[in-house]
Parts: C-alpha cells; sequence; structure tokens
C-alpha cells in the first residue's frame, strides 16, 4: 500500500520541516552593530565643568534662585507595527524604572533629556506583555531591522525622526544601563523592552530588547 | 609665597584658568573650585596666591566652575580696583587646602556677627542615586542659629554659621524657607527650588539684618545614576522558545507518522 508511507514522509516532514522553518523565518536575536560598540562612539562634547575651550576668564553669574525652563515632554512614539502614546516615568523605591502599567502605554524617562535635545541620551521603555493584558505595544521591537525609521512627537506638536542603527538582545544583568542612561554624550533614542526567555516562576523575562537609533538629520 | 606659584598662577589667570604650568609634583593634579560672593553691598577684587583671580566680583553672583591645580592657597578678597599692595584686604585665607579630585566653593560671606570671611566647602559629588538629588544647605549669613525647612517641615535643624547640612531627597521642586532656630519666624524665603534629578543643589542663607537675607542656589550637575533594571514584562507571551501551535502542528505530524508507520508495517507482516 502506498498511503501510509505517504502519511508516514508526509507527518514526518510536518513534524521535522515546522519547527526547521519557524526557526529559519524568525528574526535574529540583534540586528546592526552590537549595542555596546554603538554606544562606545566617541562623545563629541566637553566636559561642561572644564573651563578649556570656553572664554578666556572666570564666568560669573547671579546665584538667586531662578526657576528652570520645563522641558516639553514627548506624547507619541510611531515606528513600523507600533503606535503608542507616551506617558513621563521615573524609577521605583527599588531603583528599577518604572513603566506604564497600561502596556499599550510606553514610558519616557523623564530624569534623562527629552527626544530632541541636544545631547545625551532619551530613553523609551514599556512592558512586552502582561499576564492579564496581553501584548504590549513595543513587542514588535524585537523584530525590528537596522535603517528602520522611528517618530517621536512631543507635546508642543514638534517631531523628531530617528534612524535604528542597531538592536540586540542582552542578558538583563549585562544590559549596560549606565551607557544607555547617559545624559552626556551625542543625542540618541534608547528603546526597550524584555525579552528572551520567559521564567514563569518569576513572571519575568531574561533578557532586554535593546534598540539604538540616532538622529535623522 | 614661593615664585614657582606666582608665576604658575599668573600663567593661569592669563590661560583662563587652564594650568599650563606647575610644579611637577602636582601636574596632573587638578581640583574644582567655584567662588560665591555673599558679602552684602561691596564689589571685590578676589585674589589668590597674590594673583588676581576674579576682577571686580559683584555680591549674589557665583563663578562657574573652574578646574585648578591642587595644592595650598592663599586666598584674599580687597574692595574692587584697590591695589592689593597698599590695601588691607576685606578678608583672608591662608593654606587653604584644595586636594586633587576635589570639588569646592569658596564662599565670601559674614560671620554671625557681621565680620567679612572666606569660608571653603567641600561639596559632595558622588553618585546621586536614581530618582535623587543631593541638596546641602549652609548657614553663611550674619545671623544666630537657623532651621531650615522644607514645605514647612524642618529639615536641617540649629545650623549656625558657617556650619552645614546635606540631605536626599526625591527630586522635584520644593518650597524652601529660613526660620530663627525653634521659631517659626520666618527670616528668608519661601523660595521655590529646583532640585534636579542627579545633581547636586548647594543653597546659602547669607545676607545681614541691615541689608536682608537673601538664598543663593549652585547646582552642581553629572551625579546622576542609572536605573537600576528595566523590568518589561510579566506574561511570558513572547518567549522565545517555539510558538504552542507550532509544537501542536509539529506533534500531529509526529504522530501521523507513527500511526502510518505502523500500518506499513502492519500490511507486511
Amino acid at each position: 500500500m502506498r498511503a501510509p508511507a505517504a502519511v508516514l514522509v508526509a507527518g514526518l516532514a510536518l513534524a521535522v520541516g515546522v519547527p526547521t522553518a519557524w526557526a529559519a523565518t524568525r528574526p535574529g536575536p540583534a540586528a546592526g552593530p552590537p549595542v555596546a560598540s554603538v554606544l562606545s562612539a566617541p562623545r563629541t562634547d566637553a566636559d561642561p565643568a572644564d573651563p578649556a575651550g570656553a572664554a578666556p576668564g572666570v564666568t560669573a553669574r547671579p546665584a538667586a534662585p531662578s526657576a528652570v525652563a520645563p522641558v516639553v515632554p514627548p506624547v507619541r512614539l510611531r515606528l513600523a507595527g507600533v503606535d503608542a502614546p507616551l506617558d513621563p516615568v521615573g524609577v521605583g523605591p527599588d531603583g528599577a524604572m518604572t513603566l506604564p502599567e497600561d502596556v499599550d502605554r510606553v514610558g519616557w524617562y523623564r530624569f534623562g533629556p527629552a527626544p530632541g535635545a541636544d545631547e545625551g541620551t532619551a530613553v523609551l521603555a514599556g512592558h512586552v506583555d502582561d499576564a492579564e493584558q496581553g501584548l504590549g505595544a513595543l513587542a514588535p521591537l524585537r523584530e525590528l531591522d537596522a535603517g528602520a525609521e522611528v517618530e517621536v512627537t512631543d507635546a508642543a506638536g514638534a517631531v523628531t525622526r530617528w534612524r535604528v542603527v542597531s538592536r540586540e538582545l542582552i542578558e538583563k544583568r549585562a544590559v549596560p544601563l549606565t551607557a544607555l542612561f547617559q545624559r552626556a554624550g551625542p543625542p540618541r533614542l534608547v528603546l526597550l523592552t524584555c525579552g528572551g526567555e520567559f521564567l514563569p516562576e518569576l513572571r519575568s523575562y531574561t533578557d532586554n530588547v535593546v534598540v539604538v537609533a540616532e538622529p535623522v538629520s | 609665597m614661593s615664585r614657582t606659584r606666582s608665576t604658575t598662577l599668573a600663567a593661569l589667570t592669563a590661560g583662563g584658568l587652564v594650568l599650563l604650568a606647575a610644579p611637577p609634583a602636582q601636574a596632573a593634579d587638578t581640583a574644582t573650585v567655584s567662588v560665591l560672593h555673599a558679602v552684602p553691598g561691596v564689589p571685590v577684587d578676589v585674589y589668590a596666591n597674590g594673583e588676581e583671580l576674579i576682577p571686580d566680583f559683584q555680591p549674589g553672583t557665583l563663578t562657574d566652575e573652574m578646574s585648578l591645580p591642587a595644592g595650598d592657597y592663599d586666598l584674599a578678597i580687597y574692595p574692587a580696583g584697590s591695589d592689593p599692595a597698599s590695601t588691607t584686604p576685606a578678608a583672608k585665607a591662608d593654606d587653604v587646602s584644595v586636594p586633587a579630585g576635589a570639588n569646592a566653593t569658596v564662599v565670601a560671606h559674614l560671620t554671625e556677627t557681621g565680620t567679612p570671611v572666606l569660608t571653603p566647602f567641600v561639596n559632595d559629588v558622588s553618585a546621586v542615586p536614581a530618582g535623587q538629588a543631593r541638596v546641602t544647605v549652609r548657614h553663611t549669613a550674619a545671623a544666630p542659629a537657623v532651621d531650615v525647612r522644607a514645605g514647612g517641615t524642618v529639615v536641617a535643624p540649629g545650623l549656625t554659621n558657617p556650619q552645614e547640612a546635606t540631605l536626599e531627597v526625591p527630586a522635584g521642586t520644593i518650597s524652601a524657607d529660613v526660620t530663627l532656630a525653634g521659631t517659626t519666624t520666618v527670616a528668608i524665603g519661601p523660595a521655590d527650588l529646583t532640585l534636579g534629578e542627579g545633581t547636586v543643589t548647594a543653597v546659602y542663607a547669607w545676607g545681614s539684618a541691615d541689608a536682608g537675607y537673601q538664598l543663593a542656589v549652585q547646582t552642581l550637575s553629572g551625579m546622576d545614576s542609572a536605573p537600576s533594571a528595566v523590568p518589561g514584562g510579566s506574561g511570558g507571551l513572547t518567549g522565545d522558545g517555539l510558538p504552542l501551535p507550532l509544537v501542536a502542528l509539529s506533534g500531529a505530524g509526529l504522530v501521523a507518522a507513527a500511526l502510518a508507520g505502523r500500518r506499513l508495517l502492519g500490511t507486511r507482516v
């Protein structure tokens, strides 16, 4: 009989082919050069505490308390597969960055620069998913290609445009947080969410998806 | 004062306070120094080791941070425009030690009894935890002990001239005032102070009963710390394993193959 032979072959093909095809077509864990090498690109700014390069002589200014001009916050993030409102966020009591509870919203780290500031890295981060709410706004981040465009709109309607230079899946304890959150240096946009293996007992992922973008001039 | 040091400082002053030449032992060691003028009413010239450092320095003003060679400095202030060779300094401080790597603010101010004096304060520029701000309050006014309050709550009680108190608080804007110690008699303020995250803010109470009391504010930045983590998911919906429907499909193929194989063997027997 030939039918059972055909079923045997087809069944085996399905059993082996499905995982193979899945593995072959899923996005790689990284795109573009490693995040660490992108972040260590030479800094262009001078140390503000170092008066070298400033006008000669000592500069003095009034020391009376003065109001600090408020920063215009970013309010919307758009990129392929993502169109999410942004909320200003900070840190929790444990020192970890707080993220909006609503997984459809993305947090802007308000202690760092806003996207479009003259220097430093603006950080946007959101939940990749939630046990009750399902997939989060930043779930597509793990498939983002180098060269992808990102758009951020601020509360005054001004739009900044960015191009992804690097995406990488990095084990959480190895994520270069100090470099990612730096307030000096060239202007950058960093997008963060979770990824890697899910550890059900910890209700947590092993890795962070880190995307670094640079301004489109 | 040695001739070498004098020459060095002359070069420093001419070169915008960049270290051009220094005693060899200290060549690589610099400190960061700012100067605040908090003596009411009198513009002064500031001298370091006999060389003019800041001409015509106005009350209530603060210099930017200067990078100076570490070492000992003889500091003096004279009424603006006077000849230091024939004038008694309004205040002086000899052998002020400025160690390498230190960040200091030298304040010209009045003592509790109203005499001009130069006081060097060391700023704590160690890292500030994420979300926090460091604030140091300094009593440099011709006044007795004071309490410093934030939002009506005493945060630095019984401060006397020239004491200081340092706190770490959540970043943000506070309403600060200064009261006579142990009373609710407000001497200065209230004033809104913006305590930037990851910064150090030094707040000086200065002035005198005659000239009035004021606050001066100095902000030092660059002590910020990154958050400790970015915890971004709890659902397990995007784990990197083979998705369940595909596992099922692959498993179904395996079962079908097994059944077909068994049948194939059965027909041959």
